[in-house]
């Protein structure tokens, strides 16, 4: 059983996507860029965040207190998203404020302004805001794997920047970037709920009409280097009773022939309640409330990684044995059983992709800004029934490597390094980082 | 149980019409307790509408007909949550929520969720103070399946010892995730022990560490005859079914449970609170926080709303006064924000705040008792009340995109307030709340002498006091 998207109306050379749902008063928006982070200049990284930032604060010249009163006046919310390869703003709003909810976003692209003691409270806040994450454990521990993992590659460096890069940024930057990135050929404009398409189309055109005409942006399409043998980083925190505990390595890209293969081998290793890593680490041992393995793609390659939460006493031991289960997975494969098991559930959930009008066009929205290949999602249903059980082997064993791997583990490295770095055959290199350094 | 009826489905309707001939046959062939009887319909917002069934052996049903998607949401709430614990054995409900996707009769453990997945479910459950929830979302094909399961373990679960051995540690390990070793769920904990000292909110709904170690599976099993029957539990169905195929269904699946005696609930109402209570600790955290958590009204209290609206005032998003003060004029935070408790019985108006660099807790606090002394000595003005009312509305219908998250908001409001449309008629009674109002719930309730307090030292030093 799938549930079928009506087709979107999209015209290309405008780059908007609709569709128009009547069922609530509510409309949701996105203005996404082609481009991410990764035009930081090195050494300046967080200046992309300060200027979605900052556009959204002075939209049209206004100060930012005015126009977070008129955000909450039209009962809309509107928030700036960054990412290595996109960035740009997603909203919603109540259906009978939309028109001057557009205003305000032709004011947000098309006449920020570029106010210095804004833009140096700004990055007071990103600061600060970098200091709090320091409580997150689990956020830390994805940090330094991104860092490590893509060490070199525009997915390594910190989206939010650090505190020395902040300390760089000068208003300059930010509007120089504004002129190369705010190009009506990077924009791409979606538009879901109780909107026409004929008037979610005048919105763009207006919207898009805020920019100037430029080149799209120059984007990265290399692939970061693959790990070089195991090894181990270990994030010191003091009074852990528990650890976060990431284990990964390269993963997959959109364009991959054996993508969706791979997809459907790691839903049987680690992708549902009821996959291996969360039965064998959850379910029969009780070592970790959660247990999954993930897949994520981006316009380059990604990573794949292994998500456990033990305590610290079992961090050894759960370490011990996910490597062990990542080695039979890749030496033995799955099973033709599993596969179909993990074919039927993939079909019959897709549903739950595409069962609002907000998640069609985030899907369609996606398609653009990651250039995925043509019926990625529409024929997604079909390219999963195909996979054979050869294939997801082969995907599994070409792509995901136990003995070029990269273990992040939070901690308190005087209670769990002994173990830990003892869990891990072939070690290869080990290291131990303070948690507050946020270089 | 409650039997009031409400507005009638009336003439004119194709299921109205035909709904009592075809609930006669079916009730004619019906198990012993699976006989349906239509109670009423309700308004759902302007577009959808609930209606409400009961089976003689008290199980609720709500039923909202929605076909924009091929897809149906599958709730079941029951009306245990962690109030009906006693000491000692605080977090049982939630130790079961994780023990009912376990074994049951016929399924061994990990077959429930395994039949759940191949059908495409997405299925979840949560526990809090007043209730505990299990939810599936399925592809609509999907929903006889759904029902089979859920009525087999409301009455069929197996509970064995080493199911409830692992399990325990699993929760174990959650709360070490969301409470030992996370500042601010140790921070909460604090604050809701110290402001309750009598009520059950007093415990955290995850329960102390020594009595998850400490359960049994007899504790398992008294606990699920106990609370676990058709009369204490409401089914809520939105999505693209039929509402006589779904009855037939249900009344098959169900119908052969009998209801059982629910327990007196002994809940001690919490004495008013007099004085302010202060708590102060040291945690693994670079900057000083502080919690705040005044007294506040129960969700059915006619000031609940206008609390609302006021906590909107003061720190919803960047323009609220508290929100701009601390973060953005004054610098003195990197993060505000406040959550009014959603419960049956009074509870907390929770704030947190986290310094920013070298700024105390005390800094923190003399701004929001100068925000509050502004707010109990004259209302906010129009402006901000209509912003207010605005992102409530927002969040309102943001919240129902989806066929789960109404079925959500449905079973909550049902099973808090026995009205699953409530949360459309709160919103409507917002645009009636006025200044006065709001100034009596500020006098009311955001006082010095109903309040608690937790400040939070940092214990390790901040990298650039390192440095």
């Amino acid at each position: 059983v799938s549930a079928r998207a009506p087709e979107a109306d999209r015209r290309a050379p405008l780059g908007v996507i609709t569709e128009y749902s009547p069922e609530l008063p509510l409309v949701n928006l996105s203005l996404s860029l082609r481009v991410g982070s990764e035009l930081d200049p090195p050494g300046k990284e967080g200046l992309s965040e300060v200027l979605m930032r900052l556009m959204r604060r002075n939209a049209g010249g206004r100060d930012a207190d005015d126009n977070d009163r008129i955000v909450d006046r039209l009962g809309g919310s509107l928030g700036a998203d960054v990412a290595p390869s996109t960035m740009g703003f997603h909203a919603s709003v109540i259906a009978r404020s939309y028109q001057e909810f557009v205003k305000l976003l032709c004011d947000t692209l098309g006449e920020p302004r570029f106010q210095a003691d804004e833009f140096e409270r700004l990055k007071r806040e990103i600061h600060g805001e970098l200091i709090e994450s320091l409580d997150n454990d689990r956020s830390l521990g994805r940090r330094w794997f991104r860092k490590r993992l893509f060490a070199g590659h525009p997915y390594g460096r910190p989206v939010s920047g650090t505190p020395e890069s902040l300390e760089r940024l000068e208003l300059a930057d930010a509007l120089e970037l504004y002129q190369h990135a705010l190009v009506r050929e990077n924009l791409i404009c979606a538009f879901a709920g109780e909107v026409s398409p004929d008037r979610a189309e005048a919105s763009a055109q207006a919207l898009r009409d805020t920019l100037r005409q430029g080149q799209r942006s120059e984007t990265t399409s290399e692939s970061p280097r693959t790990p070089d043998g195991r090894r181990l980083v270990i994030v010191d925190k003091p009074d852990r009773t528990q650890t976060q505990l990431l284990i990964g390595c390269l993963g997959t890209h959109p364009k991959d022939l054996d993508h969706t293969a791979l997809h459907v081998a790691n839903t049987i290793f680690g992708g549902t309640f009821t996959a291996r890593l969360t039965q064998e680490v959850r379910a029969k041992r009780g070592w970790s409330y959660g247990a999954y393995s993930s897949l994520p793609f981006d316009r380059c390659r990604h990573a794949f990684s292994m998500w456990t939460h033990p305590k610290a006493d079992d961090a050894g031991p759960c370490l011990k044995l996910e490597l062990d289960m990542l080695e039979q997975w890749v030496n033995q494969g799955v099973t033709q059983e599993e596969l179909a098991w993990a074919k039927r559930y993939l079909v019959r959930s897709h549903a739950f992709a595409l069962d609002t009008a907000a998640k069609r066009v985030s899907l369609k929205l996606d398609a653009e800004l990651y250039q995925l290949p043509p019926g990625y999602y529409q024929e997604y249903e079909s390219r999963v029934q195909a996979v054979t059980l050869d294939q997801a082997n082969d995907a599994v064993r070409s792509r995901i490597s136990a003995d070029n791997l990269l273990v992040t583990i939070v901690g308190t490295a005087s209670d769990i390094q002994g173990p830990v770095e003892a869990a891990i055959d072939r070690l290869s290199g080990s290291e131990v980082v303070p948690f507050d350094d946020l270089s | 149980m409650r039997a009031q009826v409400e507005s009638t489905a009336q003439g004119g309707s194709a299921n109205g019409d035909a709904r009592q001939p075809r609930l006669d046959k079916l009730n004619a062939e019906a198990p012993r307790y699976g006989k349906v009887t239509h109670l009423g319909t309700l308004p759902f917002g302007p577009a959808l509408k609930i209606e409400r069934f009961t089976l003689n052996n008290g199980l609720s049903v709500l039923l909202v007909e929605d076909h924009a998607a091929p897809v149906v949401a599958y709730h079941v709430w029951f009306r245990v949550g962690s109030r009906h614990e006693r000491q000692g054995k605080t977090g049982l409900a939630h130790l079961f929520e994780h023990l009912m996707f376990n074994e049951v009769e016929g399924l061994p453990a990990g077959e429930f969720d395994r039949k759940m997945e191949e059908a495409g479910a997405e299925s979840n459950a949560s526990t809090w103070l007043d209730w505990t929830q299990y939810n599936e979302a399925i592809p609509k094909d999907q929903l006889s399946l759904v029902i089979e399961l859920e009525a087999l373990r409301m009455s069929r679960l197996v509970l064995r010892e080493p199911q409830v051995a692992s399990e325990k540690e699993v929760v174990a390990n959650e709360r070490r995730y969301r409470v030992d070793d996370d500042v601010e769920g140790a921070v909460n904990e604090l604050l809701w022990k110290t402001a309750f000292q009598t009520h059950a909110y007093h415990w955290p709904t995850i329960g102390w560490m020594s009595d998850i170690e400490g359960f049994t599976v007899d504790d398992c099993v008294d606990f699920y005859r106990t609370y676990y029957s058709p009369n204490n539990a409401t089914v809520v169905v939105v999505g693209d079914v039929s509402e006589a195929q779904l009855l037939r269904e249900l009344s098959a699946a169900y119908g052969e449970i009998p209801p059982a005696e629910l327990p007196l609930e002994d809940v001690r109402p919490e004495p008013p609170q007099v004085d302010e209570r202060r708590v102060e600790v040291t945690q693994p955290t670079t900057t000083q926080k502080l919690v705040v958590g005044y007294k506040s009204p129960g969700i059915g209290d006619f000031d609940h709303p206008a609390l609302s609206l006021l906590s909107e005032v003061l720190f919803g998003g960047r323009a609220s006064r508290v929100y701009k003060r601390l973060v953005r004029d004054l610098e003195l935070c990197s993060e505000v924000r406040a959550f009014l408790g959603p419960f049956r019985d009074p509870g907390l108006f929770e704030i947190f705040a986290s310094a920013r660099g070298e700024h105390t807790a005390e800094e923190i606090l003399k701004v929001i008792d100068e925000e509050m002394a502004k707010v109990r000595e004259a209302p906010p003005n129009a402006d901000e009340i209509d912003r207010a009312r605005a992102r409530l509305e927002l969040g309102l219908v943001a919240g129902l995109e989806t066929a789960d998250g109404k079925a959500s908001t449905i079973g909550f409001y049902e099973t808090v307030l026995g009205d699953p449309s409530a949360s459309f008629t709160r919103l409507e009674g917002m645009a009636r709340i006025n200044q006065s109002d709001l100034l009596r719930a500020a006098r009311r309730y955001l006082v010095e002498s109903g309040r608690s307090l937790v400040l939070v030292r940092p214990q390790l030093a901040t990298e650039e006091e390192a440095a």
